[in-house]
């Protein structure tokens, strides 16, 4: 179960980062970075 | 104001991103190493996977400490750390187990009892990660300050309802990660219900006579300063009580309510032999009403906004600015050592005889870091 968690997790961090190389905008790029952090940790099963 | 965004720009919030991220992960890392215990000579170490296998290789699995006097008696098993956030309870069991000399009878100390819950704070809590003492040679000894609940690496995903397995009882989701819900326990549940299950195999095949739980409340919690007993606790709780106001030492009896499921003074009452008595001081660090949250604040109970409380009559225990971490440990030990006397008393073959560990007045005079053995032993 822990497995497919974290293969969602990865796919979400993965349209994240899609969406903040597709953004024209630096705020929203911005904001795609606050979102990649705990996604991160996530994945990494750190907190 | 508008600023367009690149590939460049995005290239480079990535890697400032990532770099975040490997900062906090150190952050959250450094409380995934475990505490370090000096436990007092004639102390034995064991795992809780010895008397229930299923947590073997877990993080579950829990150092259980056992000492045996040379003259035959009862058995008694101290519990602290079974919320992470009430230090106090931890640092009784640390004393029992740093300090006590047992001559006769048998104690059995777990220390950090949900060990899991010690690896992580809570969230939006601002709870120091650490608390810090000085010992009698000058050197520091470190404890973790973790969450009441089961780390959410292990204890996951957390059910919309807690369902206790052996009443039925509903709970919110995340109480299936505190422990003292989890009680008796089942081999095959979660994390936590596992570890709660393995302290009830111990019980069960140990047979303590007597068994306590160390806890910690907010001071405007109506159960605080207090004993919590179950009925077969009644008469030896209601004698310590006795003997603690002997010794100015002011303390509420309440009976177990048989209705709340899950808890120590509850389960371990009805599930095994052992008189189950769980214990409460008062903590500001976990009250609401509590202003900076830090270090300090676990260690003394300083807190402004607790002396306007207590002049409105607000809090469940005298309040006089302070509330230190040597008077609420003090009060464990004190209570521990009275009810040891008295388990001699009514039962004149289980009593269990502890010397070494300081009561509350040793305590305030001293200062708790005195009586922590150096790291370096």
């Amino acid at each position: 179960m822990t497995l497919i968690y974290r293969a969602i997790v990865l796919f979400i961090l993965l349209l994240v980062v899609a969406c903040q190389f597709r953004e024209k905008d630096f705020w929203k790029q911005t904001t795609a970075a606050l979102v990649i952090i705990p996604l991160v940790l996530r994945l990494l099963m750190i907190k | 104001m508008k600023i367009k965004g690149t590939p460049l720009t995005a290239l480079l919030l990535l890697a400032l991103a990532l770099s975040v991220s490997a900062l906090a992960a150190t952050e959250f890392k450094s409380m995934w190493t475990d505490d370090l215990f000096v436990p007092a000579p004639g102390f034995e170490k064991h795992m809780l996977s010895e008397w229930f296998d299923g947590l073997k290789g877990t993080p579950a699995d829990n150092p259980v400490y056992i000492q045996k006097g040379e003259e035959p008696g009862g058995t008694v098993l101290i519990l602290g750390g079974t919320h992470p956030t009430e230090p106090a309870g931890m640092m009784a069991a640390v004393l029992f187990l740093e300090r006590a000399k047992v001559s006769r009878g048998r104690l059995i100390i777990i220390p950090q009892t949900n060990i899991m819950g010690y690896s992580h704070t809570s969230p939006q809590e601002a709870h120091p990660r650490s608390i810090s003492f000085t010992t009698a040679d000058g050197g520091k000894r470190t404890f973790r300050f973790g969450s009441r609940l089961t780390n959410t690496l292990y204890e996951w995903p957390a059910p919309d309802i807690y369902i206790h397995p052996a009443s039925g009882q509903q709970l919110p989701g995340k109480e299936r990660g505190n422990i003292n819900r989890c009680y008796p326990g089942i081999p095959d549940g979660s994390p936590t219900e596992q570890m709660a299950y393995g302290i009830t195999q111990l019980i069960l095949k140990e047979k303590p006579d007597l068994s306590f739980d160390l806890h910690e409340a907010s001071p405007e919690y109506p159960v605080v300063n207090a004993i919590v007993a179950h009925e077969r606790s009644m008469e030896l709780a209601a004698m310590t009580v006795m003997d603690l106001e002997d010794m100015g030492i002011a303390m509420r009896l309440e009976p177990s309510p048989k209705n709340l499921r899950g808890l120590t003074h509850r389960e371990w009452g009805d599930y095994t032999e052992t008189m189950p008595i769980l214990m409460e001081t008062g903590n500001p660090v976990q009250g609401r009403l509590r202003g900076r949250t830090d270090e300090k604040l676990a260690l003394t109970g300083v807190d402004k906004a607790y002396v306007v409380a207590s002049a409105l009559g607000r809090l469940y225990i005298p309040y006089d600015g302070k509330q230190t971490i040597e008077y609420r440990a003090g009060r464990h030990t004190t209570s521990i050592l009275a009810f040891l006397d008295n388990l001699d008393l009514l039962f004149d073959d289980k009593g269990v005889s502890v010397e070494g560990v300081p009561n509350l007045a040793e305590l305030e005079e001293k200062g708790l870091g005195f009586f922590l053995s150096p790291a370096g032993r």
